[in-house]
């Protein structure tokens, strides 16, 4: 296994950083790892999700599945989740999956008595864990909305309608079902690079320029108030659409701009679904991801290593 | 409605609807008509034409056929008598243990019953016999009970506001028009017929030209045909065994001069030529009077029927009264005065041969003004009126019977003998089979109703507007299937089933109306005032002046007038003053040179906005008036600015799209283009872009698609019922999907779509789903299914039993489900094979018992119901109904409720008769993403665009796309550009670019797999989906080993009775071919039905084995020394058997193999 290299030391630059969103740079590395990055986050970055549902009264108009399927989108705090055992893994409950180590009960008691609609919200769930609850989603921030906050409405109750049921929540991973994914939305793109001809573009009159800036769906470019120059205002906001480039071309002056995309470097927006802060799906997205490796290095001289990874096995033992 | 791009008042939007503040903020100069479209429809409703007439029937049509019908008399002693005076319907009830008990249609929907009215007359009876008599007057007596059309105006939903109607338990988006008969609901179909009373010149099968009249009164009805055969002319009417040479038919009615027939056929010498050798043929036979032509048409090999009649009645007179009463039975003949007969059979004459010498003049059956559409109040009517007469004749007979015998004990009491349930029984019978039988009029129309398709709520409204054909499907013309120009706005272009009744079974367009018969003896007297001059002041020669119109009222001739265009417009002047009916039609028909003004019933009908000189009469301050609540839609009718025109009416006319189009000659212009669709093809968004089979398509499958019913859905208890979990409306909406509802009632989703190639396992219109997106709800469906038990009663006394369910032995296991009153508890899973309803039934129902209540334990046999459904499928008991039904017989309706995900298989469609499978369903993280982190919920391949050229599909992405970024719902209704009920493509992209997408819709994506950006740019935006009915679940099948017909012992057949997968004949030929002789005998018997048979190498017949001596043996050589023993296909020992029986020995010939 001696040669090249293919060692880097990747860098991450974090821009922006709020509970449910993050922004950061992935420097010096590859395709490869981003989308790692990107795939543990959405599908094996483990979550606490309600997987069980004893429905003891329901005369709400929903009928159990319904009301079981919404309870399990339910996203749950899940700071935990990493050290949970997964039920499956559970040596304590003998695999029914209800133990207090692999598994947080809630219980959900509403039955309508006014004749005014009552909305059965996430917040009606009691939880035995106070670990383990209900994403709070109340905004401290916007203060002066003056409706309070009640969580995400599970059914509506009418006046003698009744809902009582258990419920239990367990670890998982997105790969099973999407409620156990944490992720809303994990994307990265590749930082373009943009360089502009300058001389090129003193040749265009400055009619021609607004046109060029604003061929761009998004503001990409902009136009010196003073010197009457074109600036790149935000490089991310290019979404790799070519129409300045096209623009360019159909003003007779290709190269005028020029854009490439840097593949060694990605601009990666993480926003979770309350169950984690996005700082720690990062943090815990890499940690899976260390042990996925460590798992495939661990079994690096057994049999069945073979079998599970074929030549990639044989290739890390150094054959 | 005019928005301008630049989208003022984003805000408003949302809250879409028909926001009148929010219209009245967009009009410009140009006055926009559009909001008359949804006024129209809440003045008309959307089932406005069965419920007009049915209304019709039920207030008018129901007194007429009383009236006529009025009494019943006594043949014996005709001071005997009943008389009806007055006939009104009731309001919905039934009578239940001699209780009235009011109705609503819910509560007939949940407990098997009619939704029917009692029919209450008052009647003038005699009393006593003999002399004695007193009249008696008896006041609400029913009659019987007429099956009631929800909504119409003896409905109680009639005018119900929308929460009267939830505590009725009645969705308010329900349309109406249908019956509940025994629970099930029922539509009349609206039936296409030819009009009745008209001429229609057409060629027959041999090519000649002929006239025809089916002619249709309240007595009888009758085809008359008059045609040119040999150069003669010939009348055909069936009461004649063969054609009548016409100038026979004329002397017998008194044209005994040839002169005056030619003169009334028109002095044109090409006319008398033609019809010489008619007159000719005539003087041959020696015909010179009336009297001769009558004894002529009564002599045996003319008349079709002998005359049975007693006495020797006067010759010529049954000829007579043929020709006066069946031959042109339209035509009213008043003291023997055949004068108006005579001109009518010329004018028909004329008519014809006009076609011979001009082709063009021939009549096009297809036309749509040819065309009546006969709907349920007609059907009814018709119904009915043999209905009572059948009854009135019942008790007629009834009192002779009683009256000719010669000694009675009470007093004979007449209004005793009305038999209130023949009428009842008899409606409800029609309605519930669908089968027409008027044996007067020898009628006998089959599939008249059908169950309300309850698949989705689109589906249910396509049902009422259908139109089903007369003509039998199967024959090979292309003429009725074409889409005819004259259907414009009046049925749905679009619209049409695919395979063997296309183009034949049509559907009403948005707009349109179906009138109901209206009194003709007012417009009748009006036409004589307005200068029609009476034909029986006419001579025949003065018939066809050149300078005079015929005028027809329903086709009947009045007379003719000198200046037609000042009467015709001085007829429309009086209909739009509102002095004649609305629905009166005035066309002038230059070519034939006649006014044909028509009332009658069954016309299709559209409303227009009528233009002086290309100018509309709609102004702006009308329209104003409009959204202030102050006109409605009536009031622009009853104020002269819009009519109703019918498809003959429009010839007359000019008719402008939109106002700016408008010349001086204009003389209408379109309320919205969009209505020229039907209910269907209305949600399609952009169908001016697609090609047109794509748009016909979605018809039918909008038909299938999953969503949301009714309000009251849960409430119902169908017997399939097919439910989205999360339903939505479509961000691209049309203006007929607000006016329908569909926007409250959807059945499908906004699916972020991409177009582009993913995994290979999308091939031929397969789609590759999210399978985060289908996690979250995305196809989520409930399938509820109808199980039912009746605690049956039997007619000695005893009645089934539900008892305790065994909570130990070999059944408990089964039995878990059940609760302690025997029936299966809501919210309980069921699986396969569990018993559903513990009940048990008398061994003994017939011969009676002593105790019937307390029969013991041995005296039940067990007859519970086992739930039968797929194998691992989890499905609930959902609820459990309990109710009388109208035997007085519990009876408990189960629904079993199931939900699915979507899965590998179940069919799915956009909006644009685009259909394809799930083909498979990867992973969120292995799915394309764009930068701003957005994932498709399902993959399109692109090959579904070129050779389909549905472009509205890629409108609709692009439109929905802005719709999700502005948040407004853009609209694409049908050729909506012009007026703005369409954003067009150019106002979509600069949306679309100012929230920072590509103008072409077409993103920037990278590969979920790999990371890398995808070489293309895909065009990705939301579409809504639509999931159809077609899911794997019900379809799989694989047998092993399993279940065999007894007879043939062969493998059973279908699904259904987890049949075995045959090997056809093709599928043999194929094997044979290659050789596979084995692989034959393996599938064709070993798997089959093999047999063992005991075969006698001497006489060759089949012996048995007898398993006492283990020999087989021959009973045909009473022996077992020859006997073999071989494999046989059972079928083939069956076939050897039944040949025996018919006396054929096959014989079986063995050699050793």
């Amino acid at each position: 296994m001696e040669g090249a290299s293919y060692q880097r030391f990747p860098k991450i630059k974090i821009r922006e950083v709020k509970d449910d969103f993050m922004k950061f740079e992935l420097r010096d590395t590859d395709a490869s790892i981003a989308n790692a990055l990107r795939r543990i986050m959405i599908a094996e970055v483990p979550t606490i999700a309600i997987d069980l549902v004893e429905i003891e009264v329901n005369s709400s108009v929903l009928n159990d599945e319904f009301i079981s399927h919404r309870l399990g989108l339910v996203p749950l705090t899940s700071e935990r989740a990493m050290s949970m055992r997964f039920s499956r893994d559970c040596d304590a409950c003998d695999g029914d999956g209800q133990c207090e180590y692999c598994s947080v009960e809630f219980y959900l008691r509403v039955k309508c008595l006014s004749d005014q609609t009552l909305d059965v919200t996430s917040k009606d769930l009691l939880s035995s864990d106070h670990t383990v609850v209900p994403v709070d989603y109340s905004d401290a921030s916007s203060s002066f909305d003056n409706t309070p906050n009640k969580g995400i409405i599970i059914v509506k109750l009418r006046r003698g309608q009744e809902l009582r049921l258990r419920a239990i929540a367990r670890k998982g991973i997105g790969k099973d079902h999407a409620k156990w994914s944490p992720a809303a939305t994990v994307t990265f793109m590749y930082e373009p690079e943009i360089y502009i001809n300058e001389d090129m573009m003193e040749s265009l009159s400055l009619e021609e320029k607004t046109e060029l800036v604003e061929s761009s769906p998004t503001k990409v470019f902009g136009i010196d108030p003073e010197n009457k120059q074109v600036i790149v205002v935000d490089p991310e906001a290019y979404t790799y659409d070519d129409e300045v480039l096209k623009k360019a071309e159909a003003m007779g002056k290709p190269g005028v701009v020029e854009i490439h995309a840097r593949e060694d470097s990605f601009i990666f927006t993480v926003e979770t679904t309350g169950a984690v802060k996005a700082s720690q799906l990062v943090l815990n997205a890499i940690e899976v991801l260390k042990q996925k490796l460590d798992a495939v290095r661990l079994s690096d001289d057994t049999v069945e290593a073979d079998d599970q990874f074929g030549e990639l096995g044989a290739h890390m033992r150094g054959g | 409605m005019g928005y301008d791009s630049t989208m003022s008042n984003t805000t408003e939007d949302s809250n879409q609807g028909i926001d009148k503040q929010h219209l009245a903020s967009h009009i410009k100069n140009l006055v926009d008509k559009y909001q008359l479209v949804p006024e129209f429809l809440k003045v008309r409703g959307l089932v406005k034409q069965h419920l007009d007439s049915f209304n019709y029937f039920v207030r008018t049509e129901i007194k007429k056929i009383v009236r006529a019908n009025q009494e019943i008399r006594s043949t014996l002693d005709p001071n005997i008598y009943l008389r009806y005076r007055d006939v009104h319907i009731g309001e919905p009830s039934m009578v239940f243990d001699a209780v009235t008990e009011k109705l609503s249609p819910q509560k007939c929907r949940l407990s098997d019953r009619t939704y029917a009215a009692p029919i209450y007359v008052t009647i003038d009876y005699t009393t006593g016999s003999h002399g004695q008599t007193s009249v008696s007057t008896k006041k609400n007596v029913i009659i019987g009970r007429m099956p009631i059309m929800l909504r119409s105006s003896c409905c109680v939903l009639y005018g119900k506001d929308e929460d009267e109607l939830a505590r009725l338990g009645e969705c308010p988006l329900d349309p109406g028009g249908y019956f509940v008969i025994k629970g099930t609901e029922k539509v009349i179909l609206i039936q296409e017929q030819l009009s009745k009373n008209r001429i229609i010149i057409d060629t027959d099968k041999k090519g000649s030209v002929q006239a025809s009249v089916t002619s249709s009164t309240e007595k009888t009805k009758s085809k008359t045909i008059i045609k040119m055969e040999k150069e003669k002319v010939y009348l055909e009417l069936n009461m004649f065994k063969t054609k009548v040479p016409i100038m026979v038919v004329m002397k017998a009615m008194g044209m005994e001069s040839d002169q005056e027939v030619v003169q009334m056929i028109g002095r044109d010498p090409r006319f008398s030529a033609l019809l010489l050798p008619s007159i000719e043929e005539c003087a041959d036979l020696k015909l010179y009077t009336q009297q001769q032509a009558l004894e002529f048409l009564e002599s045996d090999k003319m008349l079709k029927m002998p005359s049975y009649s007693t006495g020797p009645i006067e010759k010529g007179a049954r000829a007579l009264s043929i020709l006066r009463d069946i031959f042109l039975a339209n035509v009213p003949v008043h003291q023997h005065n055949f004068r108006k007969k005579c001109i009518y059979v010329a004018v028909m004459m004329r008519r014809m041969m006009e076609a011979i010498l001009n082709k063009d003049a021939m009549d096009d059956k297809d036309y749509v003004g040819n065309k009546r559409l006969e709907l349920s109040g007609q059907l009814l009517s018709l119904l009915f009126e043999d209905l009572f007469k059948t009854m009135n004749d019942e008790a007629r007979r009834t009192i002779d019977t009683l009256l000719a015998r010669p000694s009675r004990s009470s007093r004979l009491d007449i209004s005793q003998y009305i038999i209130k349930d023949s009428i009842t029984m008899g409606l409800e019978r029609t309605l519930s089979t669908g089968n027409w039988d008027v044996k007067r009029f020898r009628m006998h129309r089959k599939g008249m109703t059908q169950v309300v398709a309850r698949l989705s709520y689109i589906g249910s409204l396509g049902h009422m507007t259908k139109i089903s054909p007369q003509f039998e499907k199967s024959r090979k013309v292309s003429g009725p299937r074409a889409l005819q120009p004259s259907q414009f706005g009046m049925l749905c272009p679009c619209d049409t089933p695919e395979g063997e009744a296309c183009g034949l079974v049509k559907n009403l367009a948005l707009m349109t109306h179906v009138t109901t018969d209206e009194d003709e003896r007012p417009i009748m007297s009006l036409c004589y005032c307005l200068g029609v001059e009476d034909l029986e002041q006419l001579s025949p020669e003065e018939l066809h002046m050149p300078t005079s119109y015929l005028i027809t009222l329903n086709g009947l001739i009045l007379g003719k007038h000198k200046s037609p265009q000042r009467f015709a417009n001085a007829m429309r002047r009086l209909r739009r003053a509102g002095k004649v009916g609305e629905f009166v039609s005035i066309f002038v028909n230059e070519k034939q040179r006649c006014v044909y003004i028509a009332s009658d019933g069954g016309r299709v009908c559209r409303p227009l906005v009528i233009a002086d000189k290309g100018v509309s009469r709609i102004k702006e301050h009308h329209m104003s008036e409009l959204r202030d609540g102050v006109r409605d839609f009536d009031s622009f009718l009853k104020d002269g600015l819009i009519e109703y025109l019918d498809v003959n009416e429009e010839n007359n006319t000019l008719i402008a799209l939109y106002e700016k189009e408008a010349t001086p000659e204009t003389t209408h212009i379109e309320i919205e283009p969009f209505t020229i669709l039907g209910v269907c093809a209305g949600l399609i968004p952009y169908p001016h872009h697609n090609q047109s089979p794509r748009n016909t398509y979605q018809c039918a499958m909008g038909k299938q698609a999953m969503g949301n019913i009714a309000y009251n859905q849960l409430n119902r208890m169908d017997g399939l019922l097919y439910l989205l979990v999360y339903p939505q409306r479509p961000l691209l909406t049309t203006r007929t999907i607000e006016l329908v509802g569909y926007d409250k009632l959807g059945a499908g989703q906004n699916a972020t779509v991409a177009v582009m190639s993913y995994s290979g396992y999308d091939i031929e219109d397969a789609i590759v789903m999210n399978k985060s997106s289908l996690d979250r709800g995305f196809g989520r469906c409930i399938v509820m299914k109808k199980y039912s038990a009746i605690c049956q009663k039997y007619e000695n006394g005893t009645s089934d039993r539900i008892i305790k369910p065994q909570r130990q032995g070999p059944e408990a296991d089964r039995m878990q489900i059940l609760d302690d009153d025997g029936m299966a508890a809501p919210g309980e899973t069921i699986r396969n094979h569990d018993i559903y309803i513990n009940k048990e039934s008398p061994t003994v129902t017939r011969t009676p018992v002593t105790s019937p209540m307390g029969l013991p334990d041995s005296a039940y046999k067990s007859s519970k119901q086992t739930y039968k459904g797929p194998e691992g499928e989890t499905a609930v008991v959902d609820r459990v109904a309990l109710y009388s039904d109208r035997n007085n017989n519990l009876s408990i309706k189960f629904m079993i409720r199931h939900t699915r995900r979507p899965e590998l298989g179940d069919k799915f469609s956009s909006r644009h008769g685009q259909k394809g499978v799930c083909g498979t369903i990867v992973q969120q993280e292995d799915f394309p993403f764009s930068e701003r982190g957005i994932c498709p919920d399902l993959i399109m391949n692109p090959h579904g665009f070129p050779s389909r050229m549905t472009v509205g599909k890629m409108i609709e992405l692009l439109g929905s796309k802005a719709g999700v970024s502005c948040g407004r719902f853009h609209y694409g209704s049908a050729f909506g550009e012009p007026s703005g009920h369409a954003d067009t493509v150019d106002a979509i992209s600069e949306t679309l670019v100012k929230h920072g997408f590509s103008y072409n819709g077409k993103d920037f994506i990278y590969s979920g797999i790999t990371g890398m950006p995808l070489q293309a740019y895909i065009f990705m935006g939301p579409i809504y989906y639509q999931k159809l009915k077609h899911m794997v679940v019900d379809k799989m099948h694989a047998r092993g080993s399993g279940p065999r017909v007894m007879m043939t012992r062969q493998p059973t057949e279908g699904r259904s009775r987890n049949g075995g997968l045959r090997v056809g004949e093709m599928e043999r030929d194929c094997l044979i071919a290659y050789g596979a002789s084995m692989l034959i005998y393996e599938r064709l018997m070993i798997s089959s039905d093999p047999f063992e048979v005991q075969v006698c190498r001497k006489c060759g017949l089949l012996g048995y084995y007898n398993y006492k001596l283990k020999t087989g043996i021959c009973s045909m050589c009473k022996n077992g020394e020859n006997i073999s023993t071989m494999k046989l296909p059972y079928a083939c020992k069956l076939l050897f058997q039944e040949l025996q029986s018919m006396n054929i020995v096959p014989r079986l010939k063995l050699a050793e193999a």
